[in-house]
Order: structure tokens, then sequence, then C-alpha cells
């Protein structure tokens, strides 16, 4: 019993499973009670993954910053969604590029908008929160200004909107539910790449010894700059590419995109902590994340369906609230008790 | 032995301290008298800092009795030894350099003037500037922003602290290890002020030579043992030197030969401004070079030039007779330079990441496919290979390094240095907070290593290590290299001549 | 204390009152100011300059919270949150019981100051990072700003506050009292931060909380009062916001503001790091970012480009102090 709690507070790839099973069985209980407006299957768990495409993908641009250490972070993701959005509404929407070339362009923007974060943190030393607040504003400014104020969409952005569509799978694709395309176009290779580049390459490596201990890096000869700055390249990058997905997804261009409301920024960070990453840096893995996503994912879709109306979006910032606070604390916990979380 | 009519301040009695298996102090007898400089000496390890903090209330003894001004005391925690009046003053100041010297003096007791509680800034600098007079400093420092002086100015802010609450007992742990010969003289002139206005001074010191000019009274530990208190008048530097090192028994070391390789590392007039000056070193293949000074001489600074870490500012560094200019560690690296920092924690360790990753760090091109994909197995391989060879002990490789004992995880930051047959090995202080065995084992391998050609520069302040494993030992007094001595040197000899009392 | 030493003590017992970065804060803004009045005559009047003062107010006054917070070595992304609860809040009072002004504001402040002390708990004692239990907590305090709204906004509230407001009774001898309770506030933390012990334990507490503690500074319970501090401030400047309005209050209220004190914060030369900072600093850094905004919607220009220029003043600011504390260390 002791091993299984032990387990679970120091394992948070197990915790997040646990409760991952505990949100759905709750719903599946809830739905079969009749109290939702509308049911609670594997088909809306499928459906509702749409949401899950931008939401992970930015949690794992932060699971990068975040890992290089000395008090990472990217509160500027959305405002590079937003910039890098516009690129891609020009370049596709109103240029009439074709498609990879575009989406290319865009990624490409992404990464140099991460690059002036990155150069401004690693090379300039700025603190990173101040570095990326700043460029949140630039880019959040430039991505309005740009065209002035109006969203781009033309016939190729609308036309777009297929990539939010649900696809049957091949091959067993009868026998489960169908799958919203993003998941494979974007996600998916997104989650292969950055658990390739953390796990199995050299450069991971680099980026996690500089994020437990720079100083001792340094004195391992490894190159503590180049790697931190490329941390945030990549973090644009995927910015970048988020970037498209969104277009997609609202058939439009949108100036405001990823700064509207409460911004991506907040919920990949919160994201990113929930899924385990030590904000100290060091710590995280691409697992966490996606599981994390994949509660908080699935928990808001259950929480549309037991509430009517607007009161669904708000329980789900109780939701997320909570949940964070929750993991927060038990963090504290755990360095506490067992000296802290593996993943 | 000192004998006087006089009650001491502060006498510790028959004190005894372990940490798990290993006895810190033994039965220690200590006292001070008001008014006196005390100093206390011994080598690294002989239970000096263990004494200490007993006194400051860091640690409390397992037995044994204190008492202060002849009354029996309990000090549990450093509350209670500031009640009694002791204040210490450690080498690391620890203040706020936003806040200025006088805040930093009053912090978490200002004085108050009634009106809103506000801080009295007035008394509170009035008793700064006599505070600052009595210790030399102009009155203007009282102002300043503790973040702008100098790392000596920082230490008598530090006493000036000390002294603010009335210190009876006031003691100095290695107060002269960071500071020039000139500062010394400031912070002497300190001391007797103090000791004149009737504080009991306790004086650490490596430096044996400047006992004779400030110490009243020298108490000699080794092993976790006092050996005994003397007048300072009664010593000489030699018979300090011989009182801490005991009757050492010739180490029964093997005798190596040693061929006459051609030299491998030279360092010719080396010199980095304000650290060190006119360094000359040669390291022969197959050879181990021990650089030896005390903390402050300047040995750590020589190890973070030749590594690149820092860059000289005078002479130069030849590998094999060729020149270089050593920009970074990572072209040191290239240059078949290794180097195991002397700092393991901070320098050394990825805390929370396995014994595989802490080995691989560095060497990640070679333990690559294409220089990007890490091959796992010739990770994991070379990992168990070098657990192995260094006998670390573990479950498997992919124990976290931050859970290990200080030697298993010292063998561990070794082993990374061991990964590329490096042409020069350089080790600053290879066995500091090691367990005996595993120092033992770590002094066998680096004569493996010797002996398989590798040239060896061992940085220490560790004598007996110095003298156990060198073939040569330069000694390094004052930021540049003074004497060499050959293996069979005497301890004595050589802590003379790198304490700087040479008769 | 001798005599002599008495005689001797120097003028000054401090260190000078205002640092560089003030000094070059007011340059900027009479810079910024002298072109305004060039380029466009009719920012140089009454008219224009005080609904600057007014919109500086609020941002500035939750900005003496967030000095204090940061100077501590925390941060407070919640405030966004929190300002709507307590808009909401006070506004719903205003419109379903009628209350007077002292009750609404009260109310307002109350409100702020328990939102405060929930972070304040959760930062002083549940050792965990500020940041990560203030986006925590900024969810929560937007839940429950969403929950009172219920649906769609609040309409019709009475003009009881617009002794905070833009209009005629808003102000005082052509001042508005929004601006003037900020400064009197500004004032009295600069004075507290300054001259108390209390408020030195602060930059103790962000320059090193473990030797502050050991130095005998009560880090938890000062710490907790950082972030109760800026609850009660944010109630106040909840009651400013309103007061700024229409009669209608929508769901965005709050929203994005935590960056925009968070960056007057850091335009002002608080060190993010904790140890150093200046409530004065955030005062001028909130007056440079309305100034702006405020100049760039004179121009006729996009209102939006302002945030291009608050990114690059940020940039400016902290990487002006970066060069000088490299300087500090290399001397």
């Amino acid at each position: 019993m002791s091993r299984a709690v032990r387990i679970l507070l120091t394992q948070r790839i197990a915790l997040l499973a646990l409760l991952i099973v505990v949100v759905v069985v709750t719903f599946f209980i809830n739905d079969a009670g009749g109290y939702l407006t509308a049911p609670y299957d594997f088909d809306y768990m499928s459906a509702s993954l749409i949401s899950a495409v931008p939401l992970a993908m930015l949690g794992l641009a932060e699971l990068l910053v975040i890992l290089s250490g000395r008090g990472g972070i990217d509160l500027s993701v959305g405002a590079v969604v937003s910039l890098a959005g516009m690129v891609f509404g020009f370049t596709y929407g109103e240029w009439g590029w074709p498609l990879w070339p575009a989406i290319l362009a865009t990624a490409g923007f992404g990464a140099l908008c991460g690059a002036v974060n990155g150069f401004l943190v690693s090379y300039i030393g700025f603190p990173a929160l101040i570095a990326t607040l700043a460029t949140f504003y630039a880019y959040k400014s430039l991505a309005i200004v740009i065209n002035d104020q109006q969203p781009i969409s033309t016939k190729p952005i609308q036309e777009l909107f297929s990539l939010s569509k649900s696809v049957e799978l091949p091959l067993f694709g009868r026998y489960v539910p169908d799958v919203p395309l993003g998941i494979f176009t974007f996600l998916l290779p997104t989650v292969v790449a950055v658990w390739l580049l953390l796990a199995r390459t050299t450069y991971g490596r680099r980026l996690y010894a500089i994020g437990t201990n720079d100083v001792a890096a340094r004195w391992a000869g490894l190159p503590v700059k180049d790697t931190r700055f490329k941390a945030y390249v990549y973090a644009g990058l995927i910015s970048g590419l988020v970037a498209v997905v969104t277009v997609g997804q609202f058939a439009s261009a949108r100036p405001d995109a990823g700064v509207s409301g409460n911004g991506m920024a907040l919920p990949a960070i919160t994201i990113a902590v929930l899924g385990g990453v030590a904000i100290t840096g060091g710590i995280g893995r691409v697992a966490g994340v996606v599981l994390a996503t994949l509660l908080i994912v699935w928990l808001n879709a259950g929480i549309l369906l037991a509430f009517v109306g607007n009161e669904g979006s708000q329980y789900q910032l109780l939701a997320l609230g909570a949940v964070l606070v929750f993991a927060a604390l038990l963090n504290g916990l755990t360095n506490r008790r067992y000296g802290g979380t593996t993943s | 032995m000192t004998d006087t009519d006089e009650t001491p301040r502060l006498r510790l009695t028959a004190v005894s301290k372990r940490f798990g298996a290993v006895r810190a102090i033994q039965h220690a007898d200590f006292a001070v008298r008001a008014g006196k400089v005390h100093a206390l000496v011994g080598e690294n390890g002989a239970g000096k800092s263990t004494m200490i903090k007993i006194v400051a209330g860091a640690e409390t003894a397992d037995t044994g009795e204190i008492e202060f001004d002849g009354v029996p005391a309990r000090i549990a925690s450093t509350t209670d030894a500031i009640g009694l009046g002791i204040a210490t003053v450690y080498q690391e100041p620890q203040l706020f350099p936003e806040l200025t010297v006088a805040e930093n003096i009053f912090l978490g007791r200002e004085l108050r003037s009634p009106l809103l509680k506000k801080v009295d800034w007035a008394a509170q600098n009035a008793k700064v500037v006599e505070l600052l007079e009595l210790l030399g400093l102009p009155e203007r420092y009282a102002t300043a922003e503790v973040g702008t002086l100098s790392v000596a100015e920082q230490q008598q802010v530090s006493i000036a602290k000390a002294l603010a609450s009335d210190a009876k007992v006031l003691i100095l742990d290695e107060p002269s290890a960071i500071l020039t010969d000139a500062e010394i003289e400031v912070l002497f002139g300190v001391i007797r002020r103090l000791t004149a206005a009737g504080v009991a001074v306790i004086y650490i010191s490596h430096r044996l030579d400047e006992l004779f000019r400030i110490a009243d009274e020298v108490t000699v530990m080794r092993d976790g043992r006092t050996i005994g208190t003397y007048p300072i008048e009664d010593l000489s530097v030699r018979q300090i030197a011989h009182l801490m090192v005991g009757e050492a028994l010739s180490d029964a070391r093997p005798h190596r030969r040693v061929p006459e390789g051609p030299a491998v590392l030279e360092l010719r007039g080396l010199g980095r401004a304000g650290k060190f000056r006119d360094v000359d070193v040669t390291v022969r293949k197959g050879e181990i070079v021990a650089l030896y000074g005390l903390v402050g001489s300047g040995v750590s600074e020589i190890a973070a030039c030749v590594y690149g870490i820092d860059h000289s500012t005078h002479g130069s560094i030849l590998i094999k007779s060729s020149q270089v200019n050593i920009r970074s560690p990572e072209h040191a690296q290239r240059l078949g330079i290794a180097l195991l920092p002397a700092n393991r924690k901070v320098e050394g360790m990825f805390g929370f990441q396995s014994i595989a990753f802490n080995i691989s760090a560095g060497h990640l091109r070679r333990m690559s496919r294409f220089g990007t994909f890490i091959d796992r197995a010739a990770e994991r391989g070379k990992a168990l290979e070098l657990i192995k060879r260094l006998a670390v002990k573990t479950p498997h490789e992919r124990q976290a390094i931050s859970a290990m004992s200080g030697g298993n995880a010292q063998k561990v930051v070794l082993a990374r240095q061991l990964v590329e047959r490096p042409k020069v090995l350089v080790l600053a202080e290879p066995t500091q907070g090691v367990d005996v065995g595993a120092k033992e084992e770590i002094h066998r391998l680096i004569t493996e290593l010797a002996e398989e050609g590798t040239a060896v520069l061992v940085v220490t302040s560790d004598l007996p290590e110095a003298l156990r494993i060198a073939d040569r030992i330069q000694v390094v007094r004052g930021g540049t290299t003074t004497d060499e001595f050959g293996p069979d040197a005497s301890q004595v000899d050589l802590l003379a001549a790198a304490a700087g009392g040479r008769e | 204390m001798t005599a002599v030493a008495e005689a001797k003590i120097t003028k000054r017992v401090l260190p000078p009152p205002v640092t560089g970065q003030e000094f070059v804060l007011v340059g900027v803004i009479a810079v910024v100011w002298a072109a305004l009045a060039v380029s466009t005559p009719a920012f140089m009047t009454a008219g224009s300059i005080q609904p600057l003062l007014v919109a500086t107010a609020p941002i500035a006054l939750v900005g003496v919270g967030m000095t204090i917070v940061i100077i501590t070595g925390g941060i407070d992304v919640s405030v966004g949150g929190a300002i709507m609860v307590c808009s909401v809040l006070t506004a719903k009072a205003l419109v379903g019981s009628e209350v007077g002004l002292g009750v609404a504001a009260l109310l307002s402040v109350l409100a702020g100051g328990l939102l405060g002390l929930v972070n304040g708990v959760l930062i002083a004692y549940g050792r965990v990072h500020a940041i990560i239990i203030t986006f925590g907590t900024a969810n929560l305090f937007m839940f429950l700003g969403l929950r009172i709204f219920g649906s769609g906004t609040v309409n019709g509230i009475p003009g009881t506050l617009a002794f905070f407001g833009r209009g005629p009774d808003g102000r005082t001898l052509g001042v508005p009292h929004a601006f003037l309770i900020t400064l009197i506030i500004t004032a009295a933390a600069w004075w507290y931060l300054r001259h108390t012990a209390g408020g030195r334990h602060f930059f103790a507490i962000g320059g090193d909380a473990q030797a502050a503690r050991l130095a005998g500074v009560r880090v938890q319970r000062r710490t907790l009062l950082a972030y109760v501090v800026t609850g009660l401030l944010v109630g106040l400047a909840s009651c400013f916001v309103i007061a700024q309005g229409t009669s209608t209050l929508d769901q965005s209220v709050g929203s994005g503001k935590e960056l925009a004190v968070i960056a007057a914060v850091v335009i002002g030369g608080t060190s993010i790091m904790g140890g150093r900072g200046s409530v004065l600093g955030t005062l001028l850094g909130a007056l440079l970012v309305q100034s702006v905004a405020s100049g760039v919607t004179q121009l006729g220009w996009r209102s939006q480009l302002s945030d291009l220029f608050v990114g690059v003043f940020i940039i400016v600011a902290v990487g002006a102090d970066l060069l000088r504390a490299r300087a500090r260390r290399n001397r």
C-alpha cells in the first residue's frame, strides 16, 4: 500500500494515468446515469482530441525551454502563434504559395521568433520571464498591426478546415472511433520528434545536463549557451506549426489567435507543470506532457457535457486551476518526503 | 601546557562528536581566555571545523562539557551561541549584496525610533561608524551597498556584524585565506584592537607563519583529538608542523620507477592578474606531479587556467612542446586534457541524473551514431566498464548520482574524465569529502593511470595525499611556485614550505 | 558613542533615495511628452492628460503590490483574475443593493485581500514556486469571477464610484482622485520599504531567503504579507476600473492585466530575481506605458502598436540593467 502511494507520488506518469482512468470512469458512470447532456463515449472522447493538438504541442514547446533551466519559460508562444499564423495567411492565403512551402516558411518564421528569445536569454543573459514577456508584447502587437487588424480568410485558407476533420483509421479503423486528422498530421509527428530529440539524441542529453546543473555542464565541456539558445528556437518552431493548425481550425488567420482571452501560453505552461516538468529545469518527459494533455482534454470534454451553456467552460477553468495547484502542492510534498519526482 | 589561575571565557572538556561511523572529534579539550588570540590548527579532517561548529551551535556535541565564564553552558543551537556572545565569521560571508553595510549589520535586530517603528538610521549609522572606525574602514562604507565592496571588505563587514552583537568570543574561520598580505595586516590590526577590548578570539588558519604575529596560544588537533595547547613563544613553524603531522610513519608506498619520458604538459611563467604569477611546472609522460598549496594560495586558479575555464594573462602553456592557447573546457578536451573539478556538487555532478548520464556527459559525440543519436549500447557499455574499473558500488548504471555516497559519486565524476583516455589528467582535490576506502582506491587508480602513460597533475591541499601519490611535489605559496620536493620529502618540510616558515 | 564620532557621522544615512533607472524614466517620459506636445497640440491639455493619469492609476496601484512581491523573489500572475473577481463582485453589489461608495470600496478591498491571502498561504507555507501557484489560482479566480458574472455582462452600474472616475466628480483641482490615491499609496509604500525594518526585510528575503531566516527575519509571514497587500491593492484598483468604464462591465475585465502590471514593474527597474526594486520606478513605468499608449492613439496609429513599444521598453530597461550589473562585476 505505502509502496503504491510512493509510486503515485514520485512517478508523475503513474499518477496522471490513474487520474485519467478516474476521470473517464466518472464520466462514463455519469453518462450511464443520464446526467450528461450528450453521450460521453469513445467517439466523443476521440473527437475532443482536436483540442489536444495545439495544447500538447505548446506544452512540448514549454517542456523544452523549462528543461533548459535557469528559470526557463516562454510566455511568447501564444503571440508567436498569432504572428506566424499571419505569415501563413499571407504566404498561403494571399500570395498563393503551395501548402508545403507555406508551412515550412511559417515554421521557420516561428523558429526565428524563438531565436530572438533564445538570443536574449542565452547570449545576453535576460531572465527568460522578462525576455519572453517583452517579445510577447512585441509579437502580439506586430500580428495585429501587420494586416491592420484584419483576419485573412481567403478561399485556400477556408479549405484548410479539412485539417480538423475526423478520419477513419486505415486497416482497423472500422473498429475504433474516427480520429481528428490534426492528430496525425501535426501532433504525433511533433510528439515523436520531441521524444526522439530528448530521449535519443546528444542534443537532448545536453539539454538535460544544462538544466540539471549548468556549472557542471560548463566544466564537462558542453556548449551551454548554444544548447539553451536552441531550446527556444525549437519552441518557436513548434509554435509556428501550431499556427498552421490554428489557422486550419478557425479556417482563418486571425491576428489574435494565440493571445485572445487567456492566451495560449498559460495553458501550455500549466500542462507542462502538470506533466511533471520541474520549473527549476532538468526534469520532465514527453510522456508526462502528453498524459497531462489527455487528462485536461478529457476532463474538459466531460465538463462541457455536465453543465449547460457556458457554465461548462467556466468549470473548465476551475478544473485546470485546481489540478495545477494540487499538482504543485504534491510536488512540494514529494520533495520533502521522497526527495523529488523522477519524471 | 598553559596554566593560568584565570577562569577561561570558554572551556570545552572531553568533547566528542560522531557522524555515523566517523569519529569527528574525540575527547577534545579546548579553552580560550578573554583578551587572547587562540589559534586552532590541524590538517584537513583533523576536526577543526567540527570543533568550531560545536562552539557556534551549528552542531551539538555527543558528550563532553562546555563552560562559559566558569558556568556550565548548553549550546544546542546558533541562537544559544549568539545569546552567550559567541559570534562566528565564516569564510564565505553571508551578506546581502543589495543592502547597505549598516543594514546588513543590523538585519533582524534593527534599532527603531518610536515614531511609526521607523528604523533609526542615525542611531544605527552612528553605531556602525564606531565599528568601522575600530576596523579601520572609512565611515562612508556605512551607507555603501555590500555588493560594491571587495571580498576583504565584505569579510570585515562580517566581523563588524559579529561585533555589533557585543561578541565576547569571536571565531574567525580561516580569515586570511582570501586576503592579500596588506589586507591581512589590516585584519591583524583589527584583532589586536578587539583583544585589547577584552574579546576572546579563536583563530583558525593554515598559514602557520602568521600565527607568530597574532596568536597568544596554539591548540593543535590531529585525527579528531586535541594534541595539546602551547604558548606561541614555545613553538616554531617546524614544531607546529611536527605536532600536526604526528609521528607519521613513512608511508609504505611502493616506489615507482618513473620513466624519463617526454614532457607532456608545461606551464612556463604562467600567470593570471590578481590570482597567481610565474608558475613553472612540467609534467612528463607517466609522471604524477602534485601542486601542493594551502587554501587561497592560488592552486585551484591554476587548474582552472589549464582547463580553459579561466584565461591566463602571462606566460604560456605547452602540450607536447607546442604552445597552446586554451580557449574553453571543450578546447582543452580536444587537446587531450581532462580535469576533475574540486567542487564535486557544484562543478562535477548532474544531481538527479543517472550514473551513465554523468559519465557520458561531455563525451556525447563519441557515444553517438552520426554525431546525433545516442548510441545507448556504447554508453551503457562504457559506463559498466568504468563502474567496474573504478569499483563504483551501485546496483546498476541507472542509479541517480545524488543518492550515492561522496566517495562513489566522486568515482563517477572521475570516470567521466577517463572515457577518452586523456594525455593530461588534472585532478583538483581528488579525495575531498571522500571516505577512507574510496580514497585508497582513487589513489591506486591514479597510480595505474600514470603507469599507463598519462601525465597526471594533482592539485591538492591535502599533504599526505601529495606525498603518497606524487613523484614530484611543487609547493605553491602566495600565488607562485616556490620549492620542489621529491617523494622522499618529509611532511614537516613540506608543510613548513607551504605554510611559510623556513628556518 | 563619543562626541567625535557623533560629529563625524555622514550627512547621508542611506544610499541615494532615487536610483539611475528612475531618472532615466523621468527623462524618457519627458521626451515622449515633449514629442507628443509638438506633434499633437491637443496632447498638452487637461482633457488629454487627465484621462492618461486615470488610466495609469490601476496598473500603478497593483504595481505597488507586485513590486513588493517581486522584491521578495516571487511573482503574482493571478492579479488579472483577481481584478475580475473584485470588479464583478463590486459591480453586482452596486447594481443589486445600491451600496454607497465606502461600502463598495471596502467590499472590493476585502475581497482582494482574501484572494491575496489564498495566494500568500499557498506560497509561503506550501513551499511551491510562486509562478506555478499563481498560474493555478489565476484559473481559479477567473472561474470565480465568471460564476459571479453568471451569463453575459453586468449592466446598469450606477455612478456611485464616480469619485474614482474620469468625470468631473473624479477630480479635485483638476487632479484625478484615482491618480492622487495611487500617488499617496505609492509614497507610503516607498517610505515603508525604505525606512522600516519590515520593509527592508522584503529586500533581504529576495536577496537570500535562507540567510534572512538565520538573521531572524520572519520569512513566511513577510511573504504572506506581500501577497495580501497585493490583493488589497487589487481590490482598490478594481474600483478604479469600474469607475473608468461605462455602466456595463463585461467578462474581459482584468484580462491580460497581470502582464501589463509586471511590465510596468520591470520597466521601473525592479529586478525579477528579487532583492532590488522601487515602487517609484513602477509608477513611472506605468506612466510611461500609458503615455505611449495615449500617444499612439493620438497620432492616429493603430492602438495595438503601443504593445510593441512596451516590448522594446522592457528589453531596453532590463538590458541596461544587465549591462550595469556586468560593469559592476568587472570593476
